[in-house]
Parts: structure tokens; sequence; C-alpha cells
């Protein structure tokens, strides 16, 4: 597959104060990567007020909504927050959509597992890119997704964020997705990240966590392919207990967390970028624990090779 | 258009701009209030009003905890549910759980959460009005909300502030630490044909308006009802025609800029703390928005 040009973003999570967020974007900005996705969970922040807020402190910065679940917002909610943000900033703001974290929905009364959830986003996709057109707009849909179901589903979007990181998973995911010949099509990644220059056990353990958090939440199609669903059982049931995440982590093997994460030195990170551009891969969100402080996010920036 | 609104709001001498939620509208109520308090410094910011189950309880207390930390306090949220008191007392209760960093397990035919906690730090108070009609629910605003928003006849009005303060009584809570707002339908009147556009508000106003609230304004049913069939027949503007003098006076405000600003300032023998000047405003809503700020300057 052709390279294409790669895109940089980093990930923050809304559970912050809304000026610790604006400051870590302004820096991202200034540190000149490309977007800043800001996430969407019922315990955080209400990410399209989180992106005005971003969008007003900073000038060219793209900004990704999302993940925003479809379970969560219906698709007039979700069009009409892009709407007001599009006519107040311009032309900076991108979406993706998906199902989201089960067990946090599953905390607010929503239960998944009631519907068929890539026929679901889909139908919402189409509905919000309808009422966008109608009103004279248009954003880039992106769709994250994990498994198999979810992957074919994503050639209706205008790009796949896919959870996970290791090279050989993400192959396993676009033949999945079969080959999407349009060049309107991105393929992305959205994976826990920790890159750093100077190794912090506190960045590192969060790292943990966010990933057995991606890890125990992917689909039985995902770990049963790559021979996870045996390793993670106890941690699962663990965590299917009620049991805090922090406990259950210890349960996770290192090397499934290698799998859904983005885990390196910033002097390696450049051959694994060139590793996920052969594979056609034109967009990287590194997300937490890489946005723990504006220092994690200049150790990043540091390491990308921008033009 | 909004956000055009609120910087002549916060020019003039206006306390707060309330938003109404309109969920056929193309824009978000919660993203476009947080656009207009990221626009201004001084004014407050109200949701007027959204119900309890258009989104998830959960997804109700982030987005407000996320404007008031935008607005540093700025932020009022407005409630409003034609069900039964306890909807509207258990999402009170469940949002200021929420809010306070509670654990929440919670089920009832409107809502569900399961150990449920935010991550977010709700720093600044967000005041709960109550924007309901009916009797109970009015009462039950004075026990429980932080204001509430009154809307109808003048004497429905009247009555209703008696309510809301024996609700206060009950719940053994001061009169100070709440507040009364009214939401009247406004216009400035340059020429006669003005008028016509206040009539249309107050039919639509009647046609959408509770048995329990015409009774409390002594309006007789029968006087509303043909207004209603014109409405289904004829649309707002037919239904315009026959609004009764009596009426439109009892509903709206309308006149010269300084007259409304007197006519809103009356309302504070009812017990008013705070009088919205609603739509339709005037032929050229910026302009006449701009006019009434001055006047209301000028009054106070």
């Amino acid at each position: 597959m052709e390279k294409a040009k790669v895109d940089f973003a980093v990930g923050l999570n809304a559970y912050e104060t809304v000026e610790e967020i604006v400051d870590k974007c302004v820096e991202a900005e200034r540190l000149g990567l490309d977007y800043v996705w800001i996430g969407d969970s019922p315990p955080h922040l209400y990410c399209p007020s989180v992106a005005a807020a971003v969008a007003s402190r900073t000038k060219k910065i793209r900004i990704g909504l999302g993940l925003l679940s479809t379970l969560l917002h219906t698709p007039d909610q979700i069009s009409g927050g892009i709407t007001p943000l599009i006519e107040a900033y311009g032309d900076r703001f991108e979406i993706c959509l998906g199902v989201g974290d089960r067990s946090q929905l599953s905390r607010v009364g929503i239960d998944s597992k009631l519907v068929r959830v890539w026929d679901h986003v889909l139908k919402a996709k189409r509905k919000i890119a309808r009422s966008l057109r109608a009103s004279g707009l248009t954003t880039k849909i992106w769709l994250g997704a994990q498994g198999p179901r979810m992957l074919a589903a994503s050639k209706s979007f205008d790009g796949v964020l896919i959870n996970y990181a290791s090279p050989k998973m993400i192959k396993w995911a676009m033949d999945k997705i079969e080959p999407v010949a349009r060049k309107d099509f991105d393929l992305g990644i959205y994976a826990p990240s920790y890159v750093y220059r100077e190794w912090h056990l506190q960045a590192y353990r969060l790292l943990r966590v966010a990933s057995a958090v991606v890890a125990l939440g992917a689909p039985t199609a995902v770990l049963d392919g790559f021979g996870f669903s045996k390793r993670l059982r106890r941690a699962k049931k663990e965590h299917e207990s009620g049991l805090r995440i922090e406990s259950v982590v210890k349960h996770v093997p290192a090397e499934v967390v290698d799998s859904f994460s983005i885990y390196t030195p910033s002097s390696r990170l450049r051959s694994y970028l060139s590793e996920l551009g052969d594979l056609g891969i034109s967009h990287i969100v590194f997300g937490f624990p890489q946005n723990l402080s504006k220092i994690t996010i200049r150790d990043l920036a540091s390491a990308l090779p921008f033009p | 258009m909004a956000i055009q609104f609120s910087k002549l709001t916060e020019r003039g001498s206006l306390n707060c701009i309330w938003i109404g939620e309109d969920l056929n509208a193309q824009r978000e109520i919660f993203t476009v209030a947080s656009i207009i308090l990221l626009e201004t410094s001084r004014v407050n910011v109200g949701i007027r009003v959204t119900s309890p189950l258009a989104r998830n309880i959960s997804t109700i207390a982030r987005a407000s905890a996320t404007l008031s930390q935008i607005g540093r306090g700025r932020f009022r949220l407005g409630l409003d549910a034609a069900r039964p008191n306890a909807l509207m007392r258990d999402a009170t209760t469940l949002l200021r759980r929420i809010w306070r960093g509670e654990t929440v397990t919670f089920t009832s035919d409107n809502f569900r959460l399961s150990n449920y906690y935010a991550r977010y730090k709700a720093s600044f108070a967000m005041p709960i009005y109550f924007g309901v009609r009916e009797p109970e629910l009015l009462a039950l605003a004075g026990e429980t909300a932080d204001g509430v928003i009154l809307s109808g006849p003048r004497k429905y009005i009247e009555k209703a502030v008696a309510i809301v303060d024996e609700g206060l009584r009950k719940g053994k809570r001061s009169r100070r630490s709440f507040r009364v707002v009214v939401w009247v339908p406004t216009v400035i009147v340059a020429k006669k044909s003005d008028v016509n556009s206040a009539r249309q508000e107050v039919a639509t106003a009647l046609a959408d308006t509770p048995k329990a609230v015409l009774e409390m304004a002594d309006i007789a049913q029968e006087r509303v009802k043909p207004i209603k069939a014109v409405m289904a027949e004829k649309g707002v503007n037919g239904a315009s025609r026959i609004v009764a003098e009596d009426l439109l006076q009892e509903v709206a405000i309308y006149g010269s800029p300084e007259e409304i600003a007197l006519d809103l300032r009356s309302l504070e023998k009812y017990g008013i703390d705070e009088a919205i000047f609603g739509p339709p405003y005037g032929r050229k809503p910026v302009k006449a928005i701009e006019e009434m700020a001055q006047a209301w300057k000028k009054l106070r």
C-alpha cells in the first residue's frame, strides 16, 4: 500500500478540568501536532463543550470529538453538537462514532447487548451526515472499531480508528476491512500510549491500566484471533465481578498490554511509525497516558517525524 | 444569532441569557450554551429548559459541570418534564449526588445507575431551575429546586408564586436563596401591525396551556378552545386573529422599550426576582434586544 502523509494526534481524556485540557491542547498546537481528540465517556466532562473551549483558545489544530457513543447520544444530538462548533470556530472538527466502553455504558443503564451495534452505528452515521448536509456542512466521520463486524462496517465511513497498536493485529484488522481503494478513506489507530524520553513508573502503570481496559473490552473475535482469551480469562472474570480495574490489571499479561498500546522509548518511535506507514496507516492518535502532562506531550512531539 | 444576542445582552445591563431547547433544531443546546459562555464574560447563561429524559442523566450532569467550569459559575440548568413529581425529584437528587462525587446506584422507571461516579470535579455551584406549570410541580420546585421559571397569564403567575412559597415553607427553605423567574413573550411595537406577532405568540402559548394553569388564571377553557381549533385548522396566523384583547394583555407585554421595561418591573409586585424578555422581541430581534437592554439600564 502506498505511504500516505501521516497525521499525528494526542487523545485527551476529559476528566481533568476544562482549563487543564485546553492548556494541553494549546501546547499540542504549539508543538505542531495535527490533531487533538477529545474523549467522551459517562464519567468524563462533556466532549462538545470541551471541544468548544479548545477551539476558542487554538487557531488551526484540528479537533476530533470522540469516540462518541451512538448508544449514549442520538444522531440529532451529535449533528446538533458539531453544527454550532463549525459555525462558531470554522471547519476544524471531526467525529469518531462507535459503541464506547461497554462497562461504563452499563453503569449508566445502557445495555449494549440489546442492539446490533454495527448496524446501530451505521444508521446513526447516515443520519448525522444527512443532518449536516441539510445545514450545508460536512465533517469527516470516523468509526472506532475493533471486531470484524465493526471493521467491515467502516467502509461506509470516511475513516476507521482501530483500537489496538501491534502491526500484526492492525494487519489482521485491515484484512477484515477489505481493500478500501477510496482516496478519501483514512486508516488510523487510537491506542493507549506511552512514548518516553525518561521512563516513569507512574505513567507506565497508567498505560497498563488503560491498555487493560481496552483489552478487556475487546470483542471475543479479536481476543480469540490472537490467543488472548484464555490468558485474560481471570482478569475478565474479576473485572466483570465489579473489581476495580487497578486491582485486575495484575492479571493482564504484559504482551497483551503491548499489543493494545504504543509503548516505546522516543528513540525507537520512528521505526514503529515506519512499520505503520508500510501498512498504510495515515492517522495516529496517541491516547492516555501520553496526555498525562505537557512534558509527556512534549516527549512525544520531540520524537515525531514532522516534515 | 445566539452569540450576537449574548454579546448585546452582555453589553447592556441584562443579567442572564436563557436559551430555549428545540428538539428539532440543528443546534444542540449544551454546545450552544458553551459557545455563548466562552464568548461572554459577565452574563449568566441558562438553559430554559431541557427534559431530564432527553439525555442520559449522567450526560446532563457532566454537560452542566462542563458548562459551569467554562463559565466559572455562570451556568444555570433549567429542567422540565410533563411527568409526575417523582421524575423531577429523582432527577434533581441524582444530579446533585453525581456533582457531589458520590458513587450512585439507583433504579426507577426513568433512571438506572449502577456504581456510577463522575471522574470530573464539579467545582462551581450549578443551580437547578424547574420550568414547570402544574401546581404540584410548582410546590416541588419550592421544596427542592434552586429556582423556578414561570410562564403564563399574570393571574396565574401571582398564584404560582404563592404555591412555590408554600413549597419553600414545606421544605423549610429560605426564599432568599431561591429565584423566581418569569418568562414573558415581549414585542417592541413600532407599527400597529407589530402587535400581530405578540398575538401569534399568545395564541401559541394559550393553545399549549394546561387546564390547571387556565383555571388558576381564571380563564375559561371555552375561550381557549376556539384558538386551539383554529390553530389546528389554519395555523398560528389564523389563531392569532381570534385572540381577545384581554388575553393578549394577560399573557404578553408589548409597547415601546420604555413601556416594556416598566411593565416587566411591575412584575416585582408578584415576588418575581427576574423577568425574561422573551421572543418574538420585535420586527428586528437584534435591534429590539439592544433597545430593550438600553431601556432597562435607564430604568435601573
